[in-house]
């Protein structure tokens, strides 16, 4: 436990001492808000997804794959620097290095969260006046938790398999998928099959959840409600989540086996 | 005593054979040499004494430990310096230091006496990503150092190094013989000449000589000590 603090620490100061972490993990996000904001102020509101009640869930899932980057990035140059390969030679655990992995992504992934809800909050409440409530802010934190954990376990996997070369390549394949498929800001309601088969994948479905907690609308005007969209896509959420988790900690393994 | 004792140790990868029959042993306190061309099996025989990597025949024991049986208690007395500086990047130096002694759960006034040894009170508030090459070798010899090993691997800690930086180092790797194990892989003659009481040379994953560099000068009538290895190595091509 005590090892999994300190390498977590050391992960923790790594990351936030690397720009990048600030301009994708935490500035991105906002950026974004705002870029939308001001095209749903240019097309005077005729564009329900760049609403905030529609918008800043698709955000969040959509920032979470820069996370996914991040990690990939983290645990891919420290197998090219031998850092692990150092550390494979202590007596460190492999739950101790992918939870020592995973807490600094978690904390990271709060704090874009945070600041994807108060960002939404500074941009949107002057604007339109309409914003939602405390608890719903928390629900849909809550509800975004298990594809925050999915996105930090995807990055673990992807820099235990790949170099610090392909890594991002393979994540910014995820980070463009989790904008389209996931319905951050494309209409997937008005796509027919292909709402469909974003379905099936667990981008989409955690976007659902989120605006159906804040009270959302669909491009239709109709308000986002706990269907059968929704509860069938609870299934492809959870499914994300044990895979990635099982995934990383396989992959990690065997690469440390390997290296 | 013996550190390390291997006896006819075989490890193949695919079709590739990268170590032979290899056996050999080194006393304690040694500072053992591991010398030969590219691909001659030097880093995955580190590989496999510290643990990293599976062998596929043969028997090794670090101390009285069997690698079979007791690898985590191997794990609590050895450490490696490998090829790469493997320090965290954006970590000083005192808080790379600190890292790893939380690793091996060291008191703080082993690092104070690490950096006083390593005289890295210079860059002490340096982030590890901006030293120099020679300082980062430094710095990654000194982490191995903060869990007090017994036997230390060093994977050619000079590579890439200029000449003033890589004297530096042999200062400092000199400066440990006698107090710990050290194995060491080179590609520089001149360095396994200058620092190791033993050398082992290898080629194509087999052991080809073992003994000091008198010992071995001798045994092939050579003045030099490159005219053997080459002699040696010629040889068994």
């Amino acid at each position: 436990m005590k090892r999994t603090f300190n390498f977590a620490k050391r992960n923790f100061i790594e990351m936030f001492r690397d720009p990048l972490s600030f301009i994708f993990g935490l500035g991105f996000p906002f950026i974004m808000l705002a870029l939308f904001a001001i095209i749903n102020n240019y097309t005077n509101g005729n564009t329900p997804m760049f609403e905030a009640r529609a918008l800043v869930p698709g955000v969040m899932v959509f920032s979470y794959s820069f996370i996914m980057l991040l990690m990939s990035l983290l645990v891919s140059k420290d197998r090219k620097t031998l850092l692990l390969k150092r550390l494979y030679t202590s007596p460190m655990r492999i739950n101790e290095f992918i939870f020592g992995y995973a807490i600094p992504g978690l904390c990271l992934g709060f704090l874009q969260s945070i600041i994807c809800i108060l960002g939404g909050l500074i941009i949107y409440l002057p604007i339109s006046g309409d914003y939602f409530t405390f608890t719903q802010s928390i629900l849909l934190f809550v509800s975004q938790l298990p594809m925050l954990v999915t996105s930090v376990f995807l990055g673990i996997l992807f820099g235990s398999v790949l170099n610090e070369k392909s890594a991002p390549a393979v994540s910014s394949v995820f980070i463009s998928a989790s904008g389209i498929i996931g319905g951050s800001w494309m209409p997937l309601d008005t796509m027919g099959e292909f709402e469909t088969f974003c379905r099936f994948l667990p981008f989409y479905p955690s976007v659902y959840l989120g605006r159906i907690l804040v009270e959302a609308s669909h491009t239709n005007g109709e308000k986002y409600i706990f269907d059968n969209i929704a509860s069938l896509g609870l299934i492809p959420i959870v499914v994300a989540l044990i895979l990635s988790v099982v995934l990383s900690i396989l992959a990690f393994s065997y690469q440390s086996k390997k290296d | 005593m013996d550190a390390i004792r291997v006896n006819s140790l075989k490890k193949k990868f695919k079709k590739i054979t990268a170590l032979d029959d290899v056996s050999l042993s080194v006393e304690e306190g040694e500072l053992f040499g591991l010398l030969g061309v590219n691909g001659a099996g030097k880093t995955t025989l580190i590989n496999i004494l510290s643990g990293l990597c599976k062998k596929n025949e043969g028997k090794v024991h670090i101390f009285d430990f069997d690698i079979d049986k007791n690898l985590n208690e191997i794990k609590k007395i050895i450490d490696i310096s490998p090829q790469e500086t493997s320090v965290a990047p954006n970590l000083t130096v005192k808080e790379n230091l600190k890292f790893f002694a939380s690793i091996y759960d060291v008191k703080e006034d082993k690092i104070d006496s690490i950096i006083s040894t390593f005289k890295l009170n210079e860059v002490i508030n340096q982030k590890a990503k901006t030293l120099s090459g020679g300082w980062q070798r430094r710095l990654s010899i000194a982490i191995a150092l903060v869990s007090s090993p017994k036997i230390l691997f060093l994977d050619e800690p000079t590579l890439g190094l200029d000449v003033l930086a890589r004297r530096d180092l042999w200062k400092i790797i000199l400066s440990l013989k006698g107090k710990i194990t050290i194995i060491l892989t080179s590609h520089y003659l001149e360095e396994i000449e200058a620092l190791c009481d033993k050398v082992a040379i290898l080629s194509k994953g087999k052991l080809l000589k073992i003994g000091t560099i008198e010992e071995i000068k001798k045994n092939v009538n050579n003045k030099s000590f490159e005219d053997a290895f080459v002699e040696i190595v010629e040889e068994n091509q």
